[in-house]
């Protein structure tokens, strides 16, 4: 009760400080995605962002499959802002042929000698679409099996020039799961993320993702992941090292099995370029 | 006999009307005042109408114009949504509305940025609006040095201008014959008031008292001495040594502060015209400062001096600034700015 008190009273602080006009802070984060994770930034009203990721294999294996590069894991998405506060957005993912398709709406913003955060909720669905083998159940092909949920709030601030930080309670919801093994449907998790600007176009970033116990079955890891970031006029480019394989939420936070201790590191990149749909162009 | 008389009536009617018009005293004189507009008064002492002249302008014509030149597309007289001239810019990118130069008879941008520090106005690559229709040349001096014969009918029309603008300064397409009379339209109410010429008293006794003693001739010279009937543009040259600037120029970071304030951020702000945003941030200023002594258009001298070029598969660009635009010694304010907040 007093959790949500103060929730309440953070949020009508939040309201109070809108209305003394103060100015917005805009880039807490560059782009759309931290590395795996979405930022809490979204697209300006009427832009179209095209976003390509790629995260390779494990680097373990040395030059044989040249660190990892011969397997490749691609997820293709865009994203439009329909509005200047709210993104909508779709991608597909080679990994498990997975369609996502999120909703991205900012709740509020970080002003400079006001609210100290901005928050942005988000929601997406996913759905696998590739066939099930013979070890898997029968019921897990079932369409209304396939289907993954994820609510995420994050919420950011920008430190200082250079630092910007992001958290973010998130719920990934699986339709279905393997009754065999001790697992829930529901899986909490903290994440934590920070962007740390090198020069005005170059910058570090980290992402990391806290499951809370009890959740996932032995063998399922934290998801981590470290990246540089190159931006460039409408092209921004993300290359990162991270465990997970996958560029959703379910997958990453959820089915990370690969060890950053037992050289179980991907190398990866995000390439995104934006385009002016409606209105215009700049 | 009587039709014969009755012709003779007519016949000397007509003469009677035709010398009473004739030696007419110029009443309409009486009538001008600080809100009428330079072009009735020179028409008036037998100015020869310009070539963009509109012998019919409308409430809704001026309307229409101003809509296209405020964001680029308005409601043609059908009723139908017009397409954007440019995806990239409007007309106000580069081009204030109202006054900018205190004096109307010379182009200082010294002086101008003073005027725009005062009247809050941003302080831009192109000229103002403002009296444009009284000026009898566009795109001038060193635009067709360089340009040649893709400005040289812009030079003499100040239709064709609107039209080299909206295709090759804006990046879009050409106007259609309604838009670009809505346009001319718009202008035409932007066009000098004779209260706005800072006449004397004297001046303006000789055009309100109609002194049929003064040659229409003087007082037409006499009322553009007050403004500059052109607007020069000389292209000014990035210095051999970018490292150490113009040579003799010292900056002054304040007036360095107004220049980026009012011509940098006024498009390179969140949301404007261009990705490359311009903040207030450290890491902004020192990435301009490093990129200073570069031969690329990152460098401010490089940029301001030479713009950058459209070029297929990305459209918008940058236009540099005539000398006339921003000085020499602006620029060097701008980069003493620059190197104090880089610290």
């Amino acid at each position: 009760m007093k959790l949500k008190t103060a929730i309440l009273m953070l949020l009508l602080m939040g309201s109070l400080v809108f209305a003394q006009e103060k100015e917005l802070v805009n880039g807490i984060f560059r782009g759309s995605r931290i590395i795996n994770s979405h930022s809490l930034e979204t697209q300006r009203a009427g832009e179209f962002e095209f976003i390509l990721s790629h995260r390779f294999g494990t680097i373990e294996n040395g030059i044989s499959d040249l660190f990892g590069l011969d397997v490749a894991r691609m997820r293709m998405g865009f994203a439009y802002g329909a509005t200047s506060w709210l993104t909508l957005g779709v991608g597909r993912s080679t990994f498990e042929k997975t369609y996502d398709g999120y909703v991205k709406a900012r709740i509020l913003r970080q002003k400079k000698g006001g609210l100290p955060f901005s928050m942005t909720y988000l929601g997406s669905t996913a759905i696998r679409t590739q066939a099930f083998g013979p070890q898997d159940s029968i019921a897990a092909s079932k369409f209304t099996n396939r289907l993954f949920y994820t609510h995420q709030i994050m919420i950011g601030s920008k430190i200082s020039d250079r630092l910007s930080i992001q958290i973010m309670p998130t719920l990934v919801h699986r339709n279905f799961i393997d009754s065999r093994e001790e697992e829930t449907n529901d899986v909490f998790a903290i994440g934590g993320a920070m962007r740390f600007r090198l020069t005005k176009t170059l910058a570090l970033s980290g992402e990391y993702y806290y499951v809370l116990p009890g959740q996932l079955r032995d063998g399922f890891v934290n998801s981590a992941a470290i990246g540089i970031e190159i931006s460039t006029n409408g092209h921004d480019f993300q290359i990162e090292l991270t465990n997970s394989q996958g560029m959703q939420e379910k997958i990453f936070i959820t089915e990370t099995t690969s060890r950053w201790s037992d050289m179980g590191i991907r190398m990866g990149f995000n390439l995104s370029r934006k385009f002016k749909a409606r209105g215009k162009w700049f | 006999m009587v039709l014969r008389n009755k012709w003779i009536w007519s016949l000397l009617t007509i003469i009677c009307c035709i010398v009473v018009m004739a030696f007419k005293p110029v009443s309409k004189l009486k009538k001008w005042d600080a809100e009428t507009p330079i072009h009735e008064v020179l028409f008036a002492l037998g100015e020869e109408k310009p070539k963009h002249f509109l012998k019919k302008m409308t409430p809704e014509m001026v309307e229409r114009g101003k809509e296209i030149i405020l964001t680029g597309q308005t409601t043609s007289p059908k009723g139908k949504k017009s397409s954007r001239v440019s995806k990239y810019y409007q007309c106000t990118t580069c081009h204030n509305l109202v006054q900018e130069d205190p004096d109307l008879t010379k182009r200082d941008p010294e002086l101008r940025l003073d005027y725009a520090i005062k009247n809050k106005l941003p302080f831009l690559q192109a000229t103002t609006f403002h009296g444009i229709v009284n000026r009898e040349s566009w795109y001038n001096d060193d635009y067709v040095k360089k340009y040649g014969d893709l400005v040289r009918k812009a030079n003499q029309s100040l239709e064709e201008s609107i039209q080299l603008c909206a295709t090759e300064c804006a990046q879009g397409r050409l106007l259609k014959g309604w838009e670009l009379e809505a346009v001319t339209a718009y202008f035409w109410s932007l066009g000098f008031k004779l209260g706005e010429l800072g006449l004397t008293d004297q001046e303006m006794g000789q055009l309100v008292e109609g002194n049929e003693a003064a040659d229409p001739e003087e007082l037409r010279a006499m009322l553009k001495s007050k403004y500059m009937l052109k607007s020069p543009a000389h292209f000014g040259d990035a210095p051999p040594n970018k490292e150490k600037g113009y040579e003799g120029l010292t900056g002054n970071p304040e007036r360095g502060k107004h220049i980026y304030e009012l011509s940098c951020q006024y498009c390179h702000k969140e949301g404007g015209v261009s990705w490359y945003t311009l903040d207030d941030n450290k890491l902004t200023f020192k990435e301009l400062l490093r990129n200073i002594p570069k031969e690329k258009h990152f460098s401010l001298y490089q940029i301001i001096r030479y713009g950058t070029y459209a070029v297929p598969g990305h459209r918008p660009y940058m236009p540099h600034y005539p000398i006339e635009r921003m000085s020499n010694q602006q620029v060097e304010d701008l980069r003493s700015y620059i190197v104090q907040e880089a610290k």
